[in-house]
């Protein structure tokens, strides 16, 4: 199991609003287990792909100089469920930003239907006295998470 | 890799509160993604926690008669501290109201001392039959398996 | 946009309700954020958002919750306590708080106390009122 829960964005719009995708496939181990019978995606596994692509926006906002971490969700209600087969659409939008956290607001939705409204705070740890001592390089927006800022969204970046 | 985030229930009272632990290991596979250098049990998943914690005291409360417990809602999810291998989180759930389709809940987790996570979440629980009714197999089906994962996880201090 | 003190109150007591989860029969004049209600410092952020949407002003969070920077500062803390210093630096940064209580023991773990409902009432009303 790799954690990442998004595939690609499809959108982009630095220190804006961000659009991702996700597949929802068989091949996915814990679907098996949520629930032995009948798989649908773990509601909360959406607000992790939601808390991707809200923080890879966040995080690029500030050239990902920070390291940004979940810090907390206001609100995330579930109007229906997904299933394997399904294609989720994740967009983010940045409300109000920081420099020492972030707030976005969002939606997923699958086709037609909306699936969930997510809304997240989010904390640049570099910036808040923890009193906790973190590893040097930013260990949150590794390189895989970085692959992910390429394709056509990105295209007509500066 | 399996998707359960709670390993046994040591407290339960039906329709009012509910407890479980889950130990933290690095051999679980996420961990080598969240984070490189910094390995931390994820968010969502300590949320997956507090949620499959209040699943099983609605099961045990309304007797399996759902095989579909899903979240509805979350909200105020705050993530106080870092949980890291080695460490084991007790969740703490107890029950605003547990209806026939639907509950509410505030719960929280806590290690060594600390509160780690705390929310306040809704589930919404229904079979699949409500909508079609060719479905009363599959609801069968996970009820089946729920019920043997339930033995697994009961381990109540009597 | 003029707001009397009472409609100020009700926006603020909203705001505190959604950003932290309590009942609004919780969110009293004299309730304090983080001894009563459970607020915390992603919390503050939460709400500084929230009342800048709410009343369409800026908040600097210095200007509403100036904690942070006066317990960081050593000229302004003597073994525990504010000093002379840190108690003018306070009182020039929150004019919208009542400090006489505060000033008697002015223990910096009390300093919280000063985080009332009523405190960020007196800020907005201050905010509009100068725009």
């Amino acid at each position: 199991m790799r954690w990442i829960w998004i595939d690609k964005f499809i959108e982009f719009e630095t220190g804006r609003r961000a659009v991702a995708v996700k597949n929802v496939t068989l091949a996915e181990e814990h679907l098996h287990d949520h629930f032995p019978g009948f798989p649908v995606m773990p509601e909360s596994l959406c607000i992790e792909g939601m808390a991707q692509t809200a923080g890879i926006l966040v995080g690029e906002a500030r050239n990902f100089q920070e390291k940004v971490i979940l810090a907390k969700v206001k609100k995330a209600v579930f109007f229906d469920y997904v299933v394997p087969g399904d294609t989720l659409t994740l967009e983010a939008q940045i409300e109000s930003i920081a420099p020492e956290a972030a707030g976005t607001t969002g939606k997923i939705t699958c086709g037609k239907k909306l699936i969930a409204e997510i809304d997240l705070m989010f904390s640049h740890i570099d910036n808040n006295l923890a009193g906790i001592e973190f590893p040097e390089e930013n260990f949150v927006f590794t390189d895989t998470f970085k692959s992910l800022m390429r394709g056509p969204a990105f295209s007509e970046q500066d | 890799m399996k998707f359960i985030l709670i390993d046994k229930v040591v407290a339960l009272e039906p329709g009012r509160r509910i407890t479980a632990v889950k130990n933290v290991t690095l051999a679980e596979e996420y961990l080598a993604d969240h984070f490189p250098t910094f390995p931390v049990l994820p968010g969502v998943l300590l949320l997956e926690g507090l949620i499959e914690s209040a699943s099983w005291l609605v099961r045990e409360t309304e007797k399996f008669a759902h095989s579909m417990i899903l979240l509805e809602q979350a909200r105020n999810v705050k993530y106080k501290s870092f949980l890291a291998p080695g460490s084991q989180i007790e969740y703490n759930i107890e029950a605003k109201i547990i209806d026939e389709n639907i509950s509410s809940f505030s719960g929280f987790g806590a290690a060594d001392g600390r509160k780690i996570v705390e929310a306040r979440l809704g589930l919404r629980h229904f079979n699949l039959a409500d909508k079609d009714s060719a479905m009363a197999a599959v609801d069968a089906t996970v009820t089946e398996n729920m019920k043997k994962r339930w033995k697994l996880l009961k381990k109540l201090k009597s | 946009m003029a707001k009397d003190r009472n409609e100020i109150f009700q926006d603020v007591q909203e705001v505190l309700i959604d950003a932290l989860g309590v009942d609004d029969d919780e969110v009293t004049d004299k309730a304090t954020l983080m001894g009563d209600l459970g607020a915390e410092s992603i919390d503050f952020l939460d709400i500084v958002f929230r009342l800048e949407k709410a009343f369409g002003i800026k908040i600097p969070r210095e200007e509403l919750f100036p904690a942070e920077s006066l317990m960081n500062n050593p000229e302004f803390i003597d073994n525990g306590k504010l000093t002379e210093k840190g108690l003018t630096e306070l009182r020039e940064k929150m004019p919208h708080t009542d400090l006489a209580d505060f000033e008697k023991d002015p223990d910096i773990n009390k300093l919280g106390n000063l985080f009332t409902v009523n405190a960020i009432v007196n800020y907005i009303e201050i905010k509009l009122n100068a725009a």
